[in-house]
C-alpha cells in the first residue's frame, strides 16, 4: 500500500495517541483534534492511520474501548488507557526520549 | 481485563455497522466544525474527507482487526467459563461426596475391568504378529479323515515347485534342546526346528549375526542354532560375542551363527531354533505316510489371498491325483497365521469381553440412576440459576462439565484398577493362551478407555440436563413441585433403568452360572487315575550319548528303583507320558491272525509305553489278566496292555487276552507289539471332557524311549520329595536337565486351566454385577420412600400398619426385580446359545441355572429394599405431614 505510512511515523503514531489518551477516555474525533493541536500542524497527520492505530492498540490490550455518548449526544466509540497502555506509553516515552537527546547531541555546535 | 458480566459477543455484521458508525461520526464531527468556522458543507466535506485519507483501507483494516479481537474474546471467554465450570463442579462435588466417591469407584470398576479385558483381548486376539506384512503369512493345514493338520517332508518340496502366488514356504517343528553351560545347570530348552528360509519369510532381521543360509538344512552342513533374545540375555549375558562361540545342545556342539530379536516365540515360544535336516529318505515318496510337521507360506505382496487360498487347494488335487493312496480323503487349506493361532480362543475371549462390557453398562446405569437423583435433588438450584439469567445451554454445559469430570476421574482411578487387574488376570491365565504374557496397556487400549469416558461423561451430563431442562423450571422453584409431572417421569427412568439392569446382571449371571456349572461337571469327571500325592517330572536323553536301548534301557531301571527307594515314595515308575500332559502318539496296528487290510484302513490307537508299576503308582485299576511285570524285559515275550475302551471298540465280541498286535513302529528293525495280558480301566489321557483314547501299552522294557516321565506316589505331599527326586536324576547323569516338574493334580488342573479362567472371569463379573444391580435396586427404592414420606404418613394415620407399609415396599423392589428378571431370562436364552460350545455336561438351557438365578435375585431384591422398607414403615405420620 503506497500511503501506508512508514514505521518510524507508525510507531510514533502508537506513542502519541497513547499520549492523548492519558488525558483521560476520549473517542477517536477527539484524540485526531488533539493530536493535531499540540503538533501545530508541523507533522501531516492523517486520519485513516490513526484510526488503525486506535484500533492496533485496542488489539494489543494497550487501550480499552466502549460505546457511549458524545458531547452532542451522537452515540460514538470511546477509549481509554488499559494499565498496560499506560506501562507502553511510559516505555515508549522514555524510548523517545533518549532517542532525541541522542540526535541533539549529535546536531549540537561542539 | 476482568468482566463481571458477559457482553454478547460481536457478529460480523455488527463489526460492520460498528466500523460504519465511528467513521461517520469522525467525518460528522469535523464536517460539523468546519461549517462552524464559516466554510460551506460541501466544501467541508470535502476537506474532512480529505484530512481522513484512505478511509476504504481503514474500514477494511479496522473491520478486520476487530474480527480478531471478537475471536480472541470468545476464545478467553470460552477459557473462563470452563474455568469456573470446573472449580464450581470441583466444588459441587466435594460438596457431596458420598456421590462422588460411589460414582468415581462405580465408573472406575467398570472401566478398569473393561481396560484390563480388552488389553487382554488385544494382545491375544487383535495386536497384529511381531512379522512385517504378516496378513501374507498363512498356514498350510491337511486334514486327513478328519484329523490333523500337519504335513511331510515331500509337501514342502511339491508347494515349493508348484505354487505360483506364494514367495515361499517353511516347515517347522517342536524342537526341545538339553542346553549344558559349563557352572551352570543343564537346562531343558523349547525350541523349534524349521526350514533354512525360515527367518527369511518372517522378514526378520537378526539382532546379531545372520539366520540360516541356503543348504545348512542339508544333513551334511554344519550343526547352527539361532538363540532367541530373551535366551541371550539370560543365559549369556547378552553378549554378541556368543555369536560364531559352539554351544553344547543334545550332547552335540553346535554353532551360534544368530541372535533372533525378542518376540518372535512364534512358533511355540520357542527360545531357539536350529535347522530341519532332512535325509534323502526323508524327502523321497516313501514318507509321503508320516506326517508331523508344521507348514508356512508367504503370500506374494499383490496377491489376493482368496486367489492364493484357491491354488493351495489345487496343488493338493494334482497330487492326489499323482499318489492317490497317500492323499485319500486329505485335504489342503491355507489360513491366515494369526487366525490359525487365535483358533478356538475367539468366541471364549469375545464372550468374556461382552461380559465386561455388560459390567461396564449396569455400572453406567448406576451412575446414571444417582445422577437422576441428584438432578432432581437440584432442580431448585437450576431454576435459580435460569432465573438469574444462566441459559439453558450454560446449564446443560456446567452438568456435562460435571459428568465429565466424573467420568475422567473414574477412567483415571480405572486404569490403575486395570494395571493391577491385568497383573492378576495374566496371572491366573492358562499358560497356553497365546501371547497373554506381552499383553499390556497399551495406547490403543487407553483410547478405547479415553473414548468411553468421553461417552460416558456426555451421556450423563446430557440426561440429567435434558430430564431437568424439559420439566417447567419456574414451577420447579414456585413448588419445590412434589408429586409434579417431571418429577413423575424421573422416577419412571429411574425405575426402567434399574430394571434393566437387573436384566443385565441376569444374562450375567446364567452364562457365569452356566460355566461354573459346567466346570463342576469337569471336575467331577473320573479321570480313571488318582491324582493325589503323586509327584512327576521328566528327562529327555539326548540320542548321541543313549545311541542303543540297552543303555536308555539300564538308565531307566536305575532311575526308578532309585526314585522308589527315596524315603516317602511309596511307588515309582516310568513311562513315556502322563495323563493330561498334553501328549499323546497314535499308531496304526494290526492284530495277527485277522483278516488282512489295506494300510489306509488300518485302525489306530493310542500308544503308551511304561514300567510295571505305573498303574500302581496312578491308581488305575487291573480289570483283567495281569499287569506288566520285571520279568518282561528285552529276550521275554512281548506283551501288552490295553484299556477298557480298546476292547469295546476293537474287541467286543471276543477275549482280548492271549491276542497279539503289531503295531506300526519298527525299532532296530524290530516290530512293536505284544500279547494281550491285562485289561486295565479307562484313562482320560487328553483332557477330562474328552472321550477316552483306546489306549494301548506296552512294557517300558520292551519298548524304552528317550523321553521319560518319572511318577512317584508319595505319603507325605508331593512336593516334598521334589530336590530328592532331581537328586537321584543328578546322580545319574549331571547333564540331564529335568523339566515340567508337577504335581499330577497340578496337571489336572492345568489341563482344566481355560475352562477355570473363563468361569472365574464370568463368575467375577457376575458377582460385581449383582452387587452394582442390588446397590442400584436399594438406591431408587430408597429414594421412593423419602419422596413418599408424605404419603406413607397419610397412609399410617389413616390406619396402615408398619407391616403392611414395609410389604408395600419391598413389593414394589420385588415387581421392578421380576421384570427385570424375567426379561433378563428371555435374553439368556439366546446367549447361552452363544456359550453352547464351552459347555460340558450342562444344557445351555440348564433349568437349575436359570431358576437358581431367578430365585437368587428375587432374594437380592428382597433385601435390598428390606432397608428402606423398614424405614418406610417406621414414618411417624405427624412428622411426615407437619414436615411440608
Amino acid at each position: 500500500m503506497a500511503s501506508e505510512p512508514m514505521d518510524l511515523l507508525q510507531g510514533t503514531l502508537d506513542v502519541l495517541v497513547l499520549r492523548a489518551l492519558r488525558l483521560g477516555p476520549m473517542h477517536g474525533y477527539a484524540v485526531s483534534r488533539w493530536i493535531r493541536e499540540r503538533t501545530d500542524g508541523v507533522l501531516e497527520i492523517e486520519d485513516a492511520p490513526l484510526y488503525k492505530a486506535l484500533h492496533r492498540l485496542e488489539q494489543a490490550g494497550h487501550v480499552a474501548a466502549e460505546w457511549g455518548f458524545s458531547e452532542n449526544n451522537r452515540r460514538a466509540r470511546f477509549y481509554r488507557l488499559t494499565p498496560d497502555g499506560r506501562r507502553q506509553l511510559k516505555d515508549e516515552e522514555a524510548a523517545w526520549r533518549r532517542y532525541a537527546a541522542a540526535v541533539f547531541k549529535v546536531l549540537e555546535p561542539a | 481485563m476482568r468482566r463481571f458480566f458477559q457482553l454478547p459477543w460481536r457478529t460480523r455484521q455488527q463489526i460492520r455497522a460498528d466500523v460504519d458508525d465511528e467513521l461517520s461520526f469522525h467525518l460528522d464531527m469535523r464536517i460539523d466544525a468546519l461549517v462552524a468556522s464559516g466554510m460551506s458543507r460541501d466544501a467541508a466535506r470535502a476537506q474532512a474527507i480529505r484530512e481522513f485519507g484512505d478511509i476504504d483501507d481503514a474500514r477494511r483494516y479496522i473491520r478486520a482487526v476487530d474480527h480478531d479481537i471478537e475471536a480472541a474474546r470468545r476464545r478467553s471467554d470460552y477459557m473462563n467459563d470452563l474455568r469456573s465450570d470446573i472449580v464450581y463442579a470441583v466444588r459441587k462435588l466435594r460438596g457431596s461426596p458420598m456421590f462422588t466417591l460411589t460414582a468415581v469407584l462405580t465408573l472406575a470398576l467398570g472401566i478398569g475391568a473393561n481396560t484390563a479385558i480388552f488389553s487382554v483381548v488385544n494382545g491375544v486376539l487383535l495386536k497384529p504378529l511381531p512379522f512385517p506384512q504378516q496378513d501374507r503369512l498363512v498356514r498350510i493345514q491337511f486334514r486327513q479323515q478328519g484329523h490333523g493338520d500337519a504335513s511331510t517332508p515331500p509337501d514342502l518340496a511339491d508347494f515349493r515347485t508348484r505354487a505360483r502366488g506364494f514367495d515361499g514356504f517353511s516347515h517347522f517343528e517342536g524342537y526341545t534342546a538339553n542346553l549344558v553351560r559349563e557352572h551352570a545347570e543343564p537346562e531343558r530348552l523349547v525350541g523349534a526346528e524349521v526350514s533354512a528360509n525360515w527367518f527369511s519369510l518372517l522378514r526378520v532381521r537378526p539382532l546379531h549375526g545372520r539366520f540360516f543360509s541356503v543348504g545348512e538344512d542339508s544333513p551334511s552342513a554344519p550343526q547352527v542354532v539361532v538363540l532367541s533374545e530373551p535366551l541371550w540375555r539370560r543365559d549369556f549375558a547378552a553378549d554378541p560375542a556368543i555369536v560364531g562361540k559352539q554351544l553344547q545342545i543334545n550332547a552335540q556342539l553346535m554353532t551360534v551363527v544368530g541372535i533372533a530379536p525378542d518376540g518372535q516365540g512364534y512358533p511355540m515360544s520357542a527360545e531357539l531354533w536350529v535347522p530341519t535336516r532332512f535325509s534323502a529318505r526323508d524327502l523321497s515318496d516313501a514318507t509321503r505316510g508320516a506326517r508331523w510337521l508344521g507348514m508356512l507360506g508367504r503370500v506374494k505382496d499383490g496377491m489376493p489371498l482368496e486367489t492364493a487360498k484357491a491354488e493351495v487347494e489345487g496343488i493338493e488335487k494334482q497330487m492326489e491325483g499323482l499318489f492317490p493312496e497317500q492323499f485319500k480323503e486329505r485335504r489342503a487349506r491355507a489360513i491366515q497365521l494369526q487366525t490359525a493361532i487365535v483358533g478356538d480362543l475367539q468366541r471364549p475371549l469375545y464372550v468374556i469381553m461382552a461380559a465386561v462390557a455388560v459390567v461396564l453398562l449396569i455400572a453406567c446405569a448406576n451412575v446414571a440412576n444417582l445422577m437422576l437423583v441428584r438432578a432432581t435433588a437440584r432442580e431448585s438450584e437450576m431454576a435459580i440459576r435460569t432465573a438469574l439469567g444462566a441459559g439453558r445451554s450454560r446449564l446443560v454445559r456446567q452438568l456435562v462439565t460435571e459428568s465429565m469430570l466424573l467420568s475422567i476421574v473414574g477412567a483415571a482411578a480405572g486404569v490403575a484398577f486395570a494395571k493391577w487387574g491385568m497383573g492378576v488376570l495374566i496371572a491366573m491365565a492358562p499358560a497356553d493362551l497365546p501371547r497373554v504374557k506381552t499383553a499390556a496397556i497399551d495406547g490403543t487400549a487407553l483410547a478405547v478407555t479415553a473414548g468411553a469416558a468421553l461417552v460416558i461423561g456426555l451421556l450423563f451430563g446430557v440426561l440429567p440436563a435434558v430430564q431437568t431442562s424439559a420439566g417447567d423450571l419456574a414451577n420447579a422453584l414456585r413448588a419445590g413441585a412434589r408429586g409434579a409431572r417431571t418429577r413423575r417421569q424421573a422416577n419412571r427412568t429411574k425405575r426402567f433403568i434399574v430394571a434393566a439392569e437387573v436384566a443385565l446382571a441376569v444374562t450375567l449371571l446364567t452364562g457365569a452360572g452356566l460355566l461354573i456349572r459346567s466346570f463342576r461337571e469337569l471336575m467331577a469327571v473320573n479321570p480313571g487315575f488318582q491324582p493325589d500325592h503323586i509327584m512327576t517330572m521328566r528327562v529327555l536323553l539326548p540320542g548321541k550319548t543313549y545311541d542303543t536301548l540297552p543303555k536308555i534301557a539300564s538308565f531307566a531301571r536305575q532311575l526308578e528303583s532309585r526314585a522308589a527307594a527315596l524315603p516317602g515314595v511309596r511307588a515309582a515308575a516310568l513311562g513315556n507320558a502322563v495323563p493330561l500332559d498334553g501328549t499323546s502318539f497314535w499308531l496304526t496296528f494290526v492284530v495277527r491272525g485277522s483278516a488282512p487290510v489295506r494300510p489306509s484302513d488300518q485302525p489306530s490307537a493310542s500308544i503308551r509305553t511304561v514300567t510295571p508299576n505305573y498303574f500302581t503308582v496312578l491308581g488305575t485299576p487291573l480289570l483283567r489278566g495281569r499287569a506288566f511285570a520285571a520279568d518282561d524285559r528285552v529276550n521275554a515275550p512281548r506283551v501288552a496292555i490295553v484299556n477298557q475302551t480298546f476292547v469295546k471298540r476293537f474287541m467286543a465280541n471276543e477275549d482280548p487276552i492271549g491276542k497279539y498286535v503289531e503295531i506300526g513302529w519298527t525299532i532296530d528293525g524290530v516290530r512293536q507289539g505284544g500279547q494281550i495280558v491285562g485289561v486295565v480301566g479307562d484313562v482320560r489321557d487328553d483332557a477330562l471332557n474328552a472321550d477316552v483314547d483306546p489306549t494301548f501299552y506296552l512294557p517300558f522294557d520292551q519298548t524304552p524311549v528317550e523321553g521319560i516321565v518319572i511318577t512317584a506316589r508319595t505319603a507325605a505331599p508331593p512336593a516334598s520329595i521334589t530336590s530328592a527326586l532331581r537328586g537321584v536324576v543328578r546322580d545319574l547323569d549331571p547333564t540331564l536337565p529335568v523339566y515340567d516338574v508337577q504335581t499330577m493334580e497340578q496337571h489336572v488342573a492345568a489341563s482344566v486351566s481355560r475352562q477355570r479362567f473363563y468361569a472365574t472371569l464370568l463368575g467375577v463379573f457376575a458377582t460385581v454385577a449383582l452387587v452394582l444391580a442390588a446397590v442400584g435396586l436399594y438406591g431408587v427404592i430408597a429414594y421412593a420412600v423419602s419422596q413418599r414420606t408424605h404419603e406413607l404418613g397419610v397412609r399410617v394415620a389413616l390406619g396402615a400398619t408398619g407391616t403392611r407399609i414395609s410389604r408395600m415396599v419391598i413389593g414394589e423392589g420385588v415387581i421392578l426385580t421380576a421384570a427385570g428378571v424375567l426379561v433378563g431370562l428371555v435374553a439368556s436364552l439366546g446367549g447361552a446359545r452363544i456359550i453352547a460350545k464351552l459347555l460340558y455336561n450342562v444344557k445351555s438351557s440348564d433349568p437349575v441355572t436359570f431358576v437358581g438365578v431367578a430365585l437368587l435375585l428375587g432374594v437380592v431384591a428382597a433385601c435390598a429394599s428390606y432397608i428402606p422398607a423398614r424405614r418406610a414403615a417406621r414414618v411417624d405420620p405427624l412428622v411426615a405431614m407437619r414436615g411440608d
